[in-house]
């Protein structure tokens, strides 16, 4: 059982990776910490849903189309909400991302009512052993993708001139701004990648458990337990991170669900965020600032 | 503070410290009382006086977050999930040992007050927006903690809790509610008032304007930061305990996430900061909710979906916005507002 719930977490942990990727690259490039993830995966599941079976697009036309409708949405998000918030108070970020994930999920109540969608298998249903613990096709696809797409993540910050001005941007606003980058561009271009990463880690569950919004909006809000252990700045902490969650998880449920009777998956995170909160609280990776006054 | 009129001066140190400064304000404050208490109660009905019940317990609810997050800078998202405990305090209490009111009322005051000082440790470590995360672990944890309390809470089916019973009088409608909640939110704005004012109010300003100059200053930050939070959970405890009586029955999905979020919001709607902000953001709050429902059959036929659930997406992208909107054109809120009108009538026919 030990060995089973390891690699059945280890599993669950990639996705958590990716959400937390997600917030991670947001909160470097603005210092805005994105509540809305969770409602935001949510939608993109359902967008990619809406494509692929509800009106039988190509798969290729679909992705372009969910490129474009996430290219918008991280335009308007930046331009008519975080823009004008710029030099308020923590509160005011903070709270218009929450407001934003509630106009998501709202909006993703009033056009996909009911129960949740699901995909079509197209995957064959095999069970691969490994070692004394077994598990799904459908799994391995899931880690391959999260790990293509981390993959491309590195790539894209280590190699392109774009992923280079970025991570210049995130180290220094005034300077950045002094070398001709268009700081804004690069928010909604941070947003960009955030909401990618968000529809394809969307995908991947709904695809797995089927779509429904509420698992959804939780794995975005589990996925802060992730940001927060791995440390707020780090890239590589929000993929140790995301795994030891997933794991821990899994874990903290095989053993201590007999106990206390079902449900301990949905609140293990948060008890794991608030010891972290107590005794680490800059996170594995994060930096510890020091504040003047 | 309150512009006045060029002449006009205290002359003495009790006038200096009187909250009411004028016979104008004296008689605007007489007339509040008097409709309040009076006036709206003989010609309201019953499901007027039933929203006027929920705005009340909203606000003794919010004044209580205003403390913590207005006037600390500590941010709160999940003050619902202090609410729930009081209420399932008061409803454990009244419920297995039979306890009435007017014991129920100070013991979900001070247990919500001591997990208000469990969750306020993590803010020895942290602040910012670490705190509203912490704040919202302990959201989920609590609810769990209540959805799996055995026979205690009665988690999924629900905790029945008794109506109010004092001096022999049974508050089982409405109207005699009303006067009950009432009295507790007055007395709780009054305490609010007064509070902000004193040595514990003003540390709480410093530390929110900043924490490190503050404790330069000689507070004892942390000591202060867990007295906020113990003081908005008693807040919190109180509006629970009223909501508990209110309802007479529990369930944890009268305390969702959602609800911390949109208290928080339309604190910001109200004015945060201010204690007439908070009354401001209770009172929108529930008027909105209340123009939702109003309109719900309209948004059922616009969006052909399961009724049910599009007015609750509806109401869910209406608030959310309305708060975008205030947070990106009026972050002072509806307050501030209304300090314009006030302080301009009471200057007309100058500017200033």
């Amino acid at each position: 059982m030990f060995s089973q719930l390891i690699v059945s977490g280890f599993l669950t942990g990639s996705v958590y990776a990716l959400m937390a990727l997600g917030i991670v690259v947001i909160y470097k490039a603005s210092s805005v910490f994105n509540f809305a993830h969770g409602s935001i995966v949510a939608f993109t599941a359902y967008l990619i849903w809406s494509f692929v079976v509800q009106l039988h697009l190509n798969p290729l036309l679909a992705g372009i189309l969910c490129l474009l409708v996430i290219g918008i949405i991280s335009f308007l998000v930046q331009r008519l909400i975080l823009y004008p918030l710029t030099g308020q108070p923590v509160l005011a970020a903070l709270m218009a991302t929450l407001a934003l994930g509630e106009v998501v999920s709202g909006f993703v109540t009033l056009m996909w009512p009911g129960p949740a969608r699901t995909y079509p298998d197209f995957l064959p249903s095999g069970l691969i052993r490994l070692g004394p613990a077994t598990i799904t096709l459908g799994e391995i696809v899931n880690f391959v993708v999260c790990t293509l797409a981390f993959g491309a993540f590195v790539l894209f910050f280590q190699k392109s001139r774009l992923g280079l001005t970025m991570r210049g941007t995130a180290e220094d606003h005034q300077l950045a701004r002094s070398e001709g980058v268009r700081v804004n561009r690069i928010f909604i271009l941070a947003w960009f990648i955030a909401i990618l990463m968000a529809g394809i880690g969307g995908f991947l569950m709904a695809f797995m458990h089927g779509v429904n919004q509420e698992p959804l909006i939780s794995l975005g809000m589990k996925s802060l337990a992730v940001v927060i252990l791995g440390g707020m700045e780090s890239i590589s902490g929000a993929v140790i991170g995301g795994l030891a969650i997933g794991v821990l998880e899994a874990l903290g449920a095989g053993y201590l669900d007999p106990i206390f009777g079902g449900g301990v998956e949905e609140v293990f995170p948060f008890v794991i965020l608030l010891v972290v909160l107590m005794i680490r609280p800059y996170g594995l990776f994060g930096y510890e600032r020091i504040e003047r006054v | 503070m309150m512009k006045r009129p060029c002449g006009t001066f205290d002359q003495t140190y009790a006038q200096d410290m009187s909250y009411i400064r004028t016979p104008f304000r004296m008689g605007l404050l007489a007339v509040l009382f008097l409709l309040l208490f009076i006036g709206f109660p003989l010609y309201a009905d019953d499901y007027l006086l039933g929203i006027m019940n929920v705005i009340g317990i909203t606000v003794v609810a919010m004044l209580g977050l205003n403390i913590l997050t207005g006037y600390c800078g500590l941010i709160s998202i999940g003050h619902v999930a202090f609410v729930g405990v009081g209420a399932y305090t008061s409803a454990i209490l009244s419920n297995h040992l039979g306890w009435p009111f007017w014991a129920t009322l100070p013991s979900a005051a001070v247990v919500t007050g001591l997990m208000g000082l469990l969750v306020g440790l993590p803010a020895l470590r942290i602040k910012g927006f670490y705190i509203a995360i912490s704040t919202l672990a302990f959201h989920y944890i609590i609810i769990w903690v209540i959805l799996h309390g055995g026979n205690l809470t009665k988690g999924v089916w629900g905790l029945p809790c008794d109506s109010v019973e004092l001096f022999g009088v049974s508050l089982d409608t409405e109207r005699r509610m009303y006067y009950l909640i009432m009295v507790v939110a007055v007395t709780g704005t009054i305490l609010a008032f007064n509070l902000v004012r004193t040595k514990y109010g003003r540390a709480f300003v410093a530390i929110r304007d900043n924490d490190i100059a503050a404790e330069f200053m000689g507070l004892n930050i942390f000591r202060y930061k867990v007295l906020a939070f113990v003081i908005c959970s008693v807040y919190a405890g109180v509006a629970g305990c009223l909501y508990a009586h209110y309802l007479g029955m529990l369930t944890v999905e009268q305390f969702p996430l959602i609800d911390s979020i949109w208290y928080m919001g339309f604190l910001i709607v109200g004015g945060v900061g201010s204690i007439t902000g908070a009354v401001f953001g209770a009172f929108v709050y529930r008027l909105i909710d209340q123009v939702v429902i109003f309109l719900g059959p309209f948004i059922g036929q616009v969006f052909p979906a399961l009724s049910g659930s599009s007015v609750a997406g509806f109401t869910q992208m209406l608030f959310g916005m309305v708060i975008i909107l205030f947070l990106v054109l009026e972050p002072r809120g509806v307050n501030h507002r209304w300090q314009i009108v006030l302080s301009s009538f009471r200057l007309w026919p100058f500017p200033y």
